[in-house]
């Protein structure tokens, strides 16, 4: 009890400091207007029209956010979950992305249910792809995270090519509360109306929950049934509040946690108290970007706020309270037993001729476009060799970092995009392009090295206690993306080309590669290869088990740090060199495997190679597809990636 | 002979140079050097000084500011970067339908630019690190028009300039600076009696959201279209690269006496323009805001000339 009363007193505390941020109109004159009194001069209209509605608009949104988190937490048993983890926010950036290019005119009209269309379809993908089984554990946020991926690289490309188009929603992606009238929170009032209905029955379905599975349903309640009803209610409110204030994440999956660090037990408590919790949150942050962006003078988003404070907040909260279930794996299809010759002789023969054909074969002409298969000329072959190079290079030094973290986390999801290592480079490289201006193509591999190493080092000091537990390097994962995210957001609302540039280089484009770079790549990918060959039998041990290795004398804590090390050097050189490529360091040693390449060796060896093919192919059809357009093979290959990603988790749930 | 002497200054020659054969080298390399200087035309771009032998026939422009350069030069370019985007956005001056679309600004394609063999290919502000692959396809000349640390108008005109003196059409660039400059005179002259001599301040701004604007500021092109009318900015900004900055619509309320110009387009027009906080806007209470019609604002100088008309047009519509 004593802790509601602080917080209820905090509130008012709050709301009245947050009301007089921004040139208020005198106390009395403040009261008038709020006991019904007509204003008069442009700041009581400011103060009734524009602060106003923010501060009810922040602790509605937040409230909301702060129920959902709870709900979903509660239903899944996963303190991992949340409307952004749940992928609902990438749906709905991209829905709008694709209507405001394509259907300007419907956006202007109906922009809110286009939004709320995208965040139901992405969330509901999530969900089929999670299953019932995975929802308690690391799968569905890694589905979640999967789809984000799939789904932030699909808008990504659109932007890019349709440049000035988009440009106006960068705010709304950035998440803003900035309100001129009550509109937003008279239509978005009523819908949250629901959370009141949530509150009132839902403590009980979430109480008999937490007996588990078989608990429920002894007491005559279906979880499917229950699941079947919160589910869309609070899909409902995720929905609303993205479609009023955009993209605003970390509440949602803070707020519950911190809630319970402060000793919410109970279902209802939980859910009440993270509604009470969550409002006042965002209306804390949001005071922080009125504050920064009087500051500042430049606009500063809350949702960039939000993340800054959310992303170090969420390690910092659950980084030693991860159950047995965020522990969990989550199982590919298993693929052939034995690895054939055929196959692999098969692979080692379409890598060159993939390479061939992207060198040989291509849309030309400047009038009338045709296709033509021939040796280029001179000075087209200088222009094309270095791309083939750098994205096969690319894709086998990411094959090759996904190989070995798969096989030292021993979870098949562990990937470069999924730790949080190609986002702790492009994190470095994005600021260092804020501070000091210029291009991040001219930022350098250093910087992005310095990036990857901090995740890496980041990584090792919270999973050393935990074993290297995938949660941790997920939450890791998780909070640095949506930092970058949310940066990167930041950068494009201000409206500046050099944030756009940042947006082509994040989608991972060979367009800026140099001879030099090239060769670059290639060497040191070869060179960290070589290295990781060498070492491939403490892969095998780790593999095995922490144990099975220390008793055939491998010195487990130095072998992991070392290979570790190589990880995150092969992540960081492709990084700084082609932008952050997602996917294939996924998907690559998942298709060696399930060609039957069990052993590291020869996982590694297929891993590399099939990577290479990906990136080659995708960085062929990124620039012949739209011709004289072209799109960024990472964009290519993220989506190919992630769409034979969720083809393969469908597929794992017929099984 | 010219020949010769050059294969043999090249290559290392095997026979020591006489006294004579020396002198005539030196002589027909001082005549060479100057018959070059007499036809070659030196421009300087932000990399440095660039020699060309002839007027470049075949160009290509990167971007939508020196596309428009080259048509207000009356130069036809070949090819143009994002076509769709420069009708749909920059408008005027309008692209002859004969011009190929090479592709986007932020990555054209080079295999296509190569393909139309250009002369010369132009790029500006954010296109610097192609400069590098598009040498090997064209000699490349880089105006990086848009900085913080330099006055983007002054500098937008000695572009123009630049590109006159390299396409021979310095008359016409001439011409057409002083027929902008008059035209400055002409649309003052017709505020001022509007304005029975008393200018207002203005605030040029392009809406993005109804919450959020942007305000041109000092080293705008908008602001610069202003100051060549005699208009002072109604809410000062301090200079950066574009001169563009974003603020959240309530802090127009800050502009107690000058006029607001926004330049279209808005879609979402209606859903500001209806709301109380915006009727109570001290601009829009004293009637003193106006629409400029669709103008780009990151172009060349002529594009200040169709700034500065579409800022007169709108404010011409308001009664003083």
């Amino acid at each position: 009890m004593r802790r509601y009363l602080v917080t209820l007193a905090l509130l008012p505390a709050l709301l009245f400091a947050y009301l007089q941020l921004s040139s208020p109109p005198p106390l009395s004159v403040q009261w008038t207007l709020l006991s019904g009194g007509a204003a008069i001069e442009f700041e009581d209209f400011q103060f009734f029209y524009a602060t106003l509605p923010r501060a009810v608009l922040a602790l509605l949104v937040g409230g909301a956010m702060g129920l959902v988190g709870s709900l979903l937490q509660q239903i899944t048993q996963n303190r991992l979950l949340s409307p952004m983890t749940l992928g609902a926010a990438s749906g709905a950036w991209l829905a709008l992305v694709c209507a405001s290019v394509w259907a300007p005119a419907l956006m202007a009209n109906y922009g809110a249910w286009i939004a709320m269309a995208g965040a139901s379809l992405s969330v509901t993908l999530v969900l089929l792809i999670a299953g019932s089984g995975g929802l308690a554990g690391l799968p569905v946020v890694l589905a979640g995270m999967a789809v984000n991926i799939l789904l932030g690289a699909a808008a990504s490309a659109i932007v890019l090519l349709n440049d000035q188009y988009a440009r106006n929603l960068f705010i709304w992606g950035a998440g803003d509360l900035t309100q001129t009238d009550w509109n937003w929170v008279v239509w978005l009032a009523p819908k949250l109306s629901i959370a009141l209905l949530i509150l009132l029955f839902a403590h009980r379905p979430l109480t008999l929950l937490r007996l588990g599975e078989a608990g429920a349903r002894g007491r005559g309640m279906g979880v499917f049934a229950t699941l079947a009803l919160l589910l869309p209610a609070a899909l409902w409110l995720v929905a609303c509040s993205i479609t009023a204030v955009g993209v605003i994440s970390f509440i949602g999956l803070l707020t519950p946690n911190l809630a319970r660090a402060l000793g919410a037990r109970r279902a209802g408590d939980e859910l009440a108290y993270s509604l009470l919790l969550g409002g006042l949150l965002l209306l804390a942050t949001d005071a922080i970007a009125v504050l920064a962006s009087q500051w500042t003078t430049d606009l500063v988003p809350s949702g960039a706020a939000a993340a800054l404070i959310g992303a170090p907040g969420l390690i910092w909260f659950t980084r030693r309270k991860l159950t047995a279930a965020d522990h969990s794996s989550l199982q590919l299809p298993a693929g052939v037993m034995k690895l054939s010759k055929t196959a692999l002789i098969m692979l080692a023969l379409a890598v060159p001729a993939t390479a061939a054909i992207a060198l040989l074969w291509s849309p030309e002409g400047a009038g009338s476009v045709s296709w033509r298969f021939g040796w280029p000329s001179d000075l087209v072959f200088s222009l094309r060799w270095p791309r083939i190079v750098t994205a096969a290079a690319a894709g086998g030094g990411m094959a090759l970092t996904g190989v070995i973290l798969q096989r030292l986390i021993r979870n098949p999801l562990a990937s470069p995009d999924i730790l949080g290592m190609s986002a702790g480079a492009s994190l470095t490289l994005v600021l260092s392009v804020l501070a000091f201006g210029g291009s991040i193509y001219q930022a350098g591999p250093l910087i992005a090295f310095a990036g990857s190493l901090g995740v890496l080092l980041l990584l090792l000091l919270l999973g050393r206690r935990h074993h290297y537990a995938p949660g941790v390097m997920v939450l890791t994962g998780i909070s640095l993306a949506a930092l970058i995210d949310a940066l990167v957001r930041f950068a494009l609302a201000k409206g500046s080309d050099s944030a756009y540039s940042i947006l082509g280089w994040m989608a991972g484009s060979t367009y800026q590669t140099t001879d030099g770079k090239a060769w670059l790549l290639l060497t040191g990918v070869i060179v960290l290869a070589t290295l990781c060959a060498l070492c491939s039998r403490w892969l095998t041990l780790i593999s095995a088990g922490d144990q099975i290795a220390l008793a055939r004398g491998l010195n487990v804590k130095r072998a992991r740090l070392a290979l570790l090390f190589l990880a995150s050097l092969a992540c960081a050189l492709v990084t700084a060199v082609m932008g952050p490529v997602a996917f294939v360091g996924l998907l690559a040693p998942h298709m060696a495997a399930m060609l039957g390449a069990r052993k590291a060796p020869q996982q590694l060896l297929l891993a590399i190679l099939l990577g290479a093919l990906l990136m080659i192919l995708s960085d062929w059809l990124g620039r012949t597809l739209l011709y004289p357009a072209q799109m960024p093979a990472g964009a290519i290959a993220s989506l190919l990636g992630g769409g034979y990603f969720i083809y393969l988790l469908t597929r794992r749930r017929a099984a | 002979m010219p020949m010769t002497l050059f294969s043999n200054l090249i290559r290392p020659s095997r026979r020591p140079l006489t006294g004579s054969r020396a002198f005539i080298a030196l002589a027909s390399i001082l005549a060479l050097t100057i018959s070059v200087c007499a036809q070659a035309i030196t421009i300087s771009d932000n990399r440095g000084e660039h020699e060309f032998a002839q007027t470049p026939q075949r160009v290509i422009a990167l971007n939508w500011s020196m596309a428009e350069n080259l048509v207000e030069l009356g130069v036809t370019p070949i090819g143009v970067a994002d076509i769709k985007g420069y009708q749909e956005w920059v408008v005027r001056p309008q692209l002859a339908d004969s011009i190929t679309d090479v592709g986007t600004r932020s990555e054209p394609n080079l295999e296509r630019i190569a393909a139309l063999q250009p002369d010369v290919i132009l790029l500006s502000s954010m296109q610097e690190g192609m400069v590098e692959k598009l040498e090997q396809v064209a000699p490349v000349l880089f105006f990086d028009s848009f900085r913080a640390d330099h006055d983007n108008f002054d500098v937008s005109r000695q572009i123009f300039l630049q590109l006159a003196r390299l396409f021979e059409k310095e008359t016409t660039a001439k011409q057409k600076l002083d027929a902008m400059d008059a035209r400055f005179g002409e649309l003052q002259a017709q505020l001022k009696a509007h304005y029975h001599g008393n200018l207002p301040k203005v605030a040029a701004v392009r809406f993005t959201t109804p919450s959020v604007l942007r305000i041109f500021g000092d080293n705008s092109m908008a602001q610069a279209a202003m100051a060549k009318l005699g208009l002072q900015p109604a809410l000062p900004q301090s200079a950066n690269q574009w001169g563009i900055t974003q603020k959240k619509v309530t802090d127009l309320g800050r502009i107690k006496d000058g006029v607001v110009i926004y330049i279209e387009p808005f879609e979402q027009a209606d859903d500001l323009f209806s709301t109380p906080l915006w009727r109570a806007m001290p601009f829009v209470r004293g009637e003193r805001f106006a629409a400029a019609r669709s103008t780009w604002t990151y172009g060349g100088p002529l594009s200040v000339q169709y700034l500065a008309e579409s800022i007169t047009d709108a404010l011409l519509t308001l009664t003083p």
